[in-house]
């Protein structure tokens, strides 16, 4: 194993940049799409609450008792 | 029914001619601001000639992309186009064909004068307007593609560039390049019948693809 | 084994979930490698010195961007021909890490371009194809975020990546003529035929690695997809209940 020129010949910039802006990339698309699935799964949840609020606000609704629900 | 299609998009057209105007004005506008930003010496607008008409008609022609469908869409036609007994490429084959007449022809015969302000030597404005001739049709065909899939969307004809430029790179190239070569002194010979090939290859298949986009889009 | 319930979005989810550690893992780990193998054991370029350890990122980065535009084609056909959901949205989902390589490729190109031809960009045939290639995606990333109705998205998608895939080799013909007309100095270097096998062994670690990667992050947004158009699909119809 030979330790590379750090500093690549003077290139530094274009080398590390090019592997830094790969980085950044990949980086960004990851944590990208990881929040996106959480706000997804947020919403799935806030769905699902909801399904099962109407479902058992109706019954009432529908005997038209005076049962209000708190919003 | 072929013939019946063409002549009444070239009738419809007719009644707005001021579209069609609309869009040859655009192109002349277009190569007169090349000089304005560049400089008006000789030399180097003649070096630039081919490629700045050539885009300038690209640029035109996408503008007048959607007047291919949305008209027709927007007074119940082209509905009742889709479900005539004829295939429907063939409709939309008479519909390109009006096109290209009304939209195209009207620039190929302009270039040539054009091509005048960038002192393009006369031979080669023969050369200008056959490549014109031959590379506006593809400019119809491929663009009809274009028109079918975004029709009804909003983003308009920013969208449609952004899909259809692409696809005319190669036109492009075939046809700046007959130009080119012809004020180079070499044959503009390959490149024409490159660009003819192409052209080809673009009647075979773009109706095909258009009539599918147009039923993707429509149902 | 009935392998054709997994056509269906919803079977598809969980296993897609479970597939992602198989893939992600092993690219990190190929990519460690292939950096290694390119940087501890591929000697300095005799003519370009150091600044040609770029090609280790840029090259692989091309192809993929290549291979997953003919990949996100062959989907979104697949989706269309035989109304498969499921492939659609595969197509959808590659659309965007495509484009990423793509974009990785154009930048890293320009970075190796400067210290070994003096120009960030230089207007030769594989540069323009890409530049080209990345305007592909673009469109059908775009037609796709203009249309609100998935199934027309889809379809529309299709044809455009289609045109675009039949496209492609006739752009890169006629940017090869091109180039070759106005031909400047540049030689393209990648074309000697010795290539030190370390280099070589870098570039295809590299390769393996970019593949794995986008076997992971496409099936992260696949699922996501997966999620949203599921959503969607349960809001409208309760709205219209």
């Amino acid at each position: 194993m030979n330790w590379p020129d750090l500093s690549m010949g003077g290139y530094g910039f274009f080398v590390w940049g090019s592997y830094i802006f790969a980085l950044i990339l990949i980086v960004w698309e990851v944590v990208s799409l990881k929040q996106h699935q959480k706000t997804l799964k947020q919403q799935q949840r806030q769905d699902a609450q909801q399904q099962q609020r109407s479902s058992s606000v109706s019954p009432s609704v529908l005997t038209g008792s005076t049962n209000e629900t708190t919003s | 029914m072929l013939r019946w299609i063409v002549w009444r998009d070239l009738t419809l057209a007719w009644r707005r001619r001021a579209d069609i105007l609309s869009t040859v004005f655009f192109f002349i506008i277009v190569v007169s601001l090349f000089p304005l930003g560049i400089g008006p010496e000789t030399q180097l607008l003649r070096s630039i000639a081919p490629g700045v008409i050539w885009v300038a008609a690209l640029l035109a022609s996408m503008l007048s992309l959607n007047r291919l469908f949305a008209n027709d869409l927007q007074d119940g036609t082209l509905e009742q186009l889709l479900l005539t007994p004829q295939p429907l490429f063939a409709v939309v084959f008479g519909k390109v064909l009006a096109h290209w007449i009304v939209s195209e022809i009207p620039l190929v015969l302009i270039a040539p004068l054009v091509g005048l302000q960038f002192d393009v030597p006369r031979d080669t404005l023969w050369i200008l307007l056959v490549s014109l001739l031959v590379g506006t049709p593809v400019l119809s065909l491929i663009g009809s593609v274009g028109a079918a899939l975004t029709l009804g969307l909003r983003g308009g004809g920013v969208l449609i560039s952004i899909l259809v430029l692409p696809l005319y790179i190669p036109a492009l190239i075939f046809g700046a390049g007959a130009v080119e070569a012809s004020i180079m002194g070499t044959s503009p010979a390959p490149h024409l019948y490159l660009l003819g090939a192409f052209a080809i290859v673009s009647l075979i298949f773009s109706p095909w693809a258009t009539a599918a986009a147009l039923r993707i889009s429509l149902e | 084994m009935n392998l054709y319930k997994y056509a269906s979005p919803a079977t598809f989810y969980p296993l897609a979930g479970k597939m992602i550690p198989w893939f992600a893992i092993p690219s990190a780990i190929l990519f460690i490698a292939g950096l290694y193998v390119g940087f501890f054991v591929a000697p300095t370029d005799f003519q370009q010195g150091d600044a040609y350890r770029i090609i280790f990122i840029h090259v692989p980065a091309a192809w993929m961007g290549m291979f997953l535009y003919v990949l996100m084609a062959l989907y979104a056909g697949i989706g269309w021909a035989f109304n498969a959901r499921l492939a659609s949205m595969m197509a959808s989902s590659i659309a965007i890490t495509g484009a990423m390589f793509t974009l990785l490729s154009l930048v890293t190109g320009a970075l190796w371009g400067k210290p070994t031809w003096g120009t960030y960009w230089v207007w030769d045939a594989r540069m323009t194809s890409t530049l080209i290639l990345l305007f592909l995606y673009i469109g059908f990333i775009s037609l796709q975020s203009a249309i609100d109705d998935t199934r027309r998205a889809d379809r529309a998608g299709a044809v455009l990546a289609l045109v675009g895939v039949i496209n492609v080799p006739i752009i890169y013909f006629s940017v090869q003529w091109w180039n070759t007309l106005h031909q400047g100095a540049t030689i393209r270097i990648l074309g000697k035929p010795t290539i030190a096998a370390p280099m070589l062994a870098a570039m295809l670690i590299m390769l393996a690695a970019c593949w794995l990667y986008s076997v992971a992050v496409v099936l992260i947004r696949l699922r996501c997809i997966i999620l949203e158009r599921e959503q969607n699909a349960s809001r409208f119809a309760e709205v219209n209940a």
